[in-house]
């Protein structure tokens, strides 16, 4: 019987059933879509990047075919290893637009056991003299299987055809770094390359658990190769079992972690304050269940079984909706990232937690209530005749001196009576409007970054070329180019810096450039940009001082380029999105390391530089290279650098606004629930102030007038938390997504903050017009009769 | 002859459910003068509030008409009706119902404000002449909450006298009492009545209701019979 009285007192005030359900199945909506798209995403990209079984060391070599790969397979330390060449090339992805090809010679495809790839359409083995195209470049290309795409090899353009599309999920996205990665077998490789096979050695090892394993264990190799006349020239160690993109992933993880802990927050300070509503509706009766022979365990067995039902119902909305929303999420990714998703169901232990999670959590947030609410004594309980005495009552005296109506204090003592509560609320808002904020102050930084690269690189084409031949030859093929307004020839290759204090044998790109070029105008940090003088002076990037440690302005450096060092005095620091760059004048970079004045980079100014003009200059561009011997590395116009940075910041862009703007329609869901039970709580007061005369729409201004008062509040403290949040967030988001050295300044957003504004202005006055819309709606008579 | 201030013609109240339908008010008639002092009396469960609430339009007739100053207040949308009644009608409860988050002051001020017929430079000077006739005047800044239940009960009715209404009616306000509280509550309506207002006041307190000019006994919804004592 006492659980019929349960089932009863859930239908008694459906609204209020409603609103506790709707509280849980947010809270258990949002845990469980973070736990649902975290279970597949973690398993499933470490799943995709292992199962192609990823080399752990990489030697390059020249003698490779001395090597008896058998013997040393078998060494203890090795657990599998695979000849597999690579070098890079450039390939037509449409009439005139070349972008790097990644091409992988294969030793045998029926045998790969190490960076396997998988067969998606077309062959599974590439026959002699066609390509496998890695499935991602699809999407930035016309390519596919049967087609036979130009490749550039160095000086010479070849035609290839595609036997078939196979999928690589070791591999950065395509889409994202402009990159098309294709697999041949070693003939094929070496026709088309030109180059000996067997340079590469791709190694799987035993017993490694760390980088700091792999790179011991590579040493071992490593001389153990030497010493067979084996000569290493380089060894490479990837991230240990990391895929490339892993960075991208972690910070969606972290931020629908964020929003899921926030909406779980939300969640159960809406069912604990829902709950307290309740037993405060209730007292009356557990005071009469009490006075008939109920104990206090009885009464809160009935109370325990309410919200169990409660739970449950929320749980049969809120786990579907979950594992629907946790699966949409995690194909987005995948899709972004290039992975599969195999998690085609999810075990039942998921489902089991989650159910479990809404039943037990609403007990265990609203426990203490339900022990005070039951604990109660019947004299105390039988003299309760309403519960609008039950509130702190204070006069906030500063009130007094301002003129306000007196509707306008009701507002503000009415918001100001359940101190609590309101503190919860605005918190959560202004948690809310924080994120949001911060989410488009962060957007700023990025943005600001790259304007910034458009301002400091005032140049609109860029041609890499992968040796250094002489000015006059590389400029020979571009003397027909309409729209060019000027032509710079810059030099550059890899040098490194030693200084009386540190030694690295770390390299960095050098830059030699005009040290009065207009067309490189970088931000300098600290010091001042290169300029002509008798001494040889350096300017280091950011990404560069701390790769040497961050010598000190003013001392001598020493510069290795090749053989020869010559002592450079740093006159500068600059701030730039790159890698570590070590800038110096061309001339004095020609006289000490260059005496032949070679050129391997050709920079263009467009005449007209609107994007059209600038992508057909690069067309034109690319068409006298085709006619050309030229080693082109790359040909890259400023735009679609931008436009690379961009896609790759874009994933996190877009989530960052929409899942903090999912953070603020939370908030306002939490802000008109909170509004609901203050409403509901003061239904009968409702009935007085009708009864004294007020009309409803005056009732409606006052809780709209109340809504707008904690939208206010909200706005004012989400603005001052976003404040530190968005320095951190800049510092945070630059080196998740930029690198540790990446540089990302906080900015302040002013459309951001305007929008901001105005949602949560808008929100406040939805979360308070819908309540308040239901209140005016009580007939004045029922108002005052309610419990 | 006078005109009733408040005139109900066949009043009838019916509670309808899935269940049943309950019958509170049977074509009940009552005419009451201006200036008069009433009490309502009947048992729990007579149709006292429901008939209180027709006087005061809270709730609406299943049939009949209910007419105060010649007004079918039937006839009024819920905005109208609350202007109408703020303007016209003084209620005050059992439980007092004093707004909790402002001052004695600010609730009889709350009143004006709704109803806006007082000019509000006269406001401030009439809730200290309306605290000053209750006796609470020394309380006039403080929270219903640090006032006890007489003087709470005071200021409801300093709150319904606050529009300078004709009417005045009280649901069971010394309920809530000790007698000599009660009783001091009664002698300020008596002294309502007294200077013209019409005070009516439901009660089931048959003593208290002796002091009353006209007793109206309701019993199952029905005016059982109407005495006037003078």
């Amino acid at each position: 019987m006492k659980f019929k009285k349960t089932f009863s007192d859930l239908l008694v005030n459906p609204k209020r059933t409603f609103l506790v359900v709707f509280a849980l199945i947010l809270g258990i909506w949002g845990v469980g879509t973070v736990f649902v798209s975290n279970f597949i995403l973690t398993k499933d990209l470490n799943t995709n990047y292992q199962r192609t079984r990823p080399a752990q060391v990489i030697f390059h070599s020249a003698k490779f075919d001395e090597l008896n790969l058998q013997q040393f397979i078998d060494l203890p330390e090795v657990e599998t290893a695979e000849l597999r060449d690579f070098s890079l090339h450039r390939i037509e992805v449409y009439p005139n637009v070349w972008i790097p090809l990644w091409l992988f010679g294969v030793e045998d495809f029926e045998k790969i056991n190490v960076a396997q790839v998988f067969q998606e359409t077309g062959n599974k083995i590439p026959e002699a003299g066609t390509l496998l195209v890695e499935r991602d470049g699809k999407k930035v290309s016309n390519i596919d299987t049967g087609k036979e795409p130009r490749i550039r090899v160095g000086g010479k353009i070849l035609t290839v055809k595609v036997s078939g599309i196979c999928f690589d999920p070791a591999q950065a996205p395509a889409t994202q770094d402009a990159f098309i990665y294709a697999y041949t077998d070693m003939k094929t490789y070496s026709q088309i390359t030109g180059l000996p096979n067997n340079q590469r050695l791709i190694v799987r090892l035993n017993n490694v658990h760390n980088e700091a394993d792999v790179k011991k264990i590579s040493d071992i190799l490593a001389n153990e190769l030497d010493a067979k006349g084996i000569t290493i020239s380089s060894v490479e160690i990837p991230r240990f079992n990391e895929h490339p993109h892993q960075w991208q992933l972690n910070t969606l993880l972290f931020l629908i972690g964020t929003i899921g802990l926030l909406a779980f927050i939300m969640g159960a300070v809406l069912v604990s304050q829902l709950m307290k509503s309740v037993m405060a509706s209730q007292v009356r009766q557990i005071g009469i269940l009490k006075a008939i022979g109920g104990t206090q365990r009885q009464v809160f067995q009935i109370y325990v079984a309410m919200l169990v039902l409660m739970g449950l119902s929320a749980g049969v909305v809120a786990v579907p909706l979950s594992v629907a929303s946790g699966n949409a999420f995690s194909y987005f990714v995948a899709g972004k990232l290039n992975f599969n998703i195999l998690t085609t169901t999810l075990p039942h232990s998921v489902y089991a937690g989650l159910m479990a999670a809404s039943v037990l959590l609403p007990i265990l947030l609203s426990f203490s209530i339900l022990l005070k609410g039951t604990r109660i004594s019947v004299k105390e309980a039988l003299s309760d005749y309403g519960i609008s005495q039950n509130v702190a009552q204070r006069e906030f005296g500063f009130l007094k001196k301002l003129s306000l109506s007196n509707s306008l204090i009701l507002a503000i003592r009415n918001s100001l009576r359940n101190s609590k509560r309101l503190t919860i609320t605005i918190l959560a808002m202004a948690l809310g409007v924080a994120i949001f904020s911060t989410g488009f102050n962060v957007r700023q930084s990025l943005w600001n970054l790259l304007s910034g690269l458009k301002n400091e690189m005032r140049y609109d084409v860029q041609v890499a070329l992968n040796n250094p031949i002489s000015k006059e030859d590389a400029m020979q093929w571009f003397k027909s180019l309409d729209n060019v307004k000027e032509v710079e020839t810059w030099v550059g290759g890899r040098g490194e810096i030693q200084s009386k204090v540190i030694s690295t044998d770390k390299g960095a790109g050098i830059i030699a450039l005009p040290c009065d070029t207009k067309l490189l105008q970088l931000r300098i940090n600290k010091g001042r940009w290169i300029s002509k003088s008798a001494d040889f002076k350096v300017v280091l990037n950011q990404q560069a001082m701390a790769v040497y440690k961050n010598p000190a302005l003013g001392s001598t450096l020493t510069l290795t380029v090749g053989n020869k060092n010559v002592n450079a005095k740093l006159v500068g620091v600059t701030e730039q999105f790159e890698r570590a760059k070590i800038y110096v004048d061309l001339e004095q970079f020609d006289a000490i390391f260059n005496p032949d004045h070679l050129v391997n980079t050709l920079i263009f100014v467009a005449r007209e530089n609107d994007y059209s003009k600038v992508i057909e200059l690069k067309k034109e561009i690319e068409k006298s290279i085709s006619k050309s011997d030229l080693h082109v590395l790359y040909v890259m116009s400023q735009a679609e650098r931008v436009k690379i940075i961009y896609d790759h910041l874009n994933i996190i862009l877009t989530s960052i606004v929409l899942l903090s703007f999912l953070v603020l329609v939370v908030s306002a869901i939490g802000m008109a629930s909170a509004t609901g039970i203050n409403i509901m709580e003061r239904t009968r007061e409702i009935g007085v102030m009708r009864a004294i005369g007020a009309t409803p729409k005056k009732i409606y201004s006052l809780f709209v007038m109340e809504g707008m008062i904690t939208s206010w509040l909200s706005i004012v403290f989400g603005l001052l938390i976003s404040w530190p949040l968005s320095k951190l967030a800049a510092v945070f988001f630059g080196n998740l997504m930029l690198g540790k050295e990446a540089i990302l300044q906080s900015a302040f957003s002013l459309s951001g903050f305007l929008i901001t504004f105005a949602v949560t202005i808008l929100f406040g006055w939805m979360a308070s017009r819908i309540p308040a819309k239901s209140a005016i709606d009580v007939p004045t008579h029922k108002a005052l009769s309610y419990e | 002859m006078n005109h009733p201030i408040l005139s109900l013609q066949g009043i009838t109240k019916e509670f309808r459910s899935k269940e049943r339908t309950f019958t509170a008010l049977k074509n009940v008639s009552l005419s009451v003068e201006k200036g008069e002092y009433l009490a309502i009396t009947g048992k729990s469960g007579s149709g006292k509030s429901t008939l209180l609430n027709m006087i005061t339009g809270i709730d609406h007739p299943t049939n009949g008409t209910v007419q105060v100053n010649g007004i079918a207040i039937g006839g009024l949308n819920e905005s109208k009706l609350a202007k109408w009644r703020g303007q016209n009608i003084g209620i005050v409860f059992q439980f007092f119902q004093l707004i909790p988050t402002l001052t004695i002051r600010e609730n009889v001020l709350l009143a004006m404000e709704f109803v806006d017929v007082i000019p509000k430079a006269n406001r401030s000077k009439r809730v200290n002449e309306l605290l000053e006739l209750v006796g609470i005047a020394s309380h006039a800044n403080k929270m219903p909450s640090a006032l006890s239940g007489g003087e709470q009960q005071r200021a409801a009715i300093a709150r319904a006298l606050a529009n300078n209404p004709e009417i005045i009616v009280a649901d069971e306000p010394t309920g809530n009492l000790d007698s000599k509280t009660a009783d001091s509550i009664n002698s300020i309506f008596s002294s309502l009545a007294h200077s013209g207002k019409t005070v009516i006041v439901v009660t089931h307190e048959k003593n208290s209701a002796l002091k009353y000019k006209r007793i109206v006994n309701l019993l199952d919804g029905e005016i059982e019979n109407q005495n006037p004592l003078n």
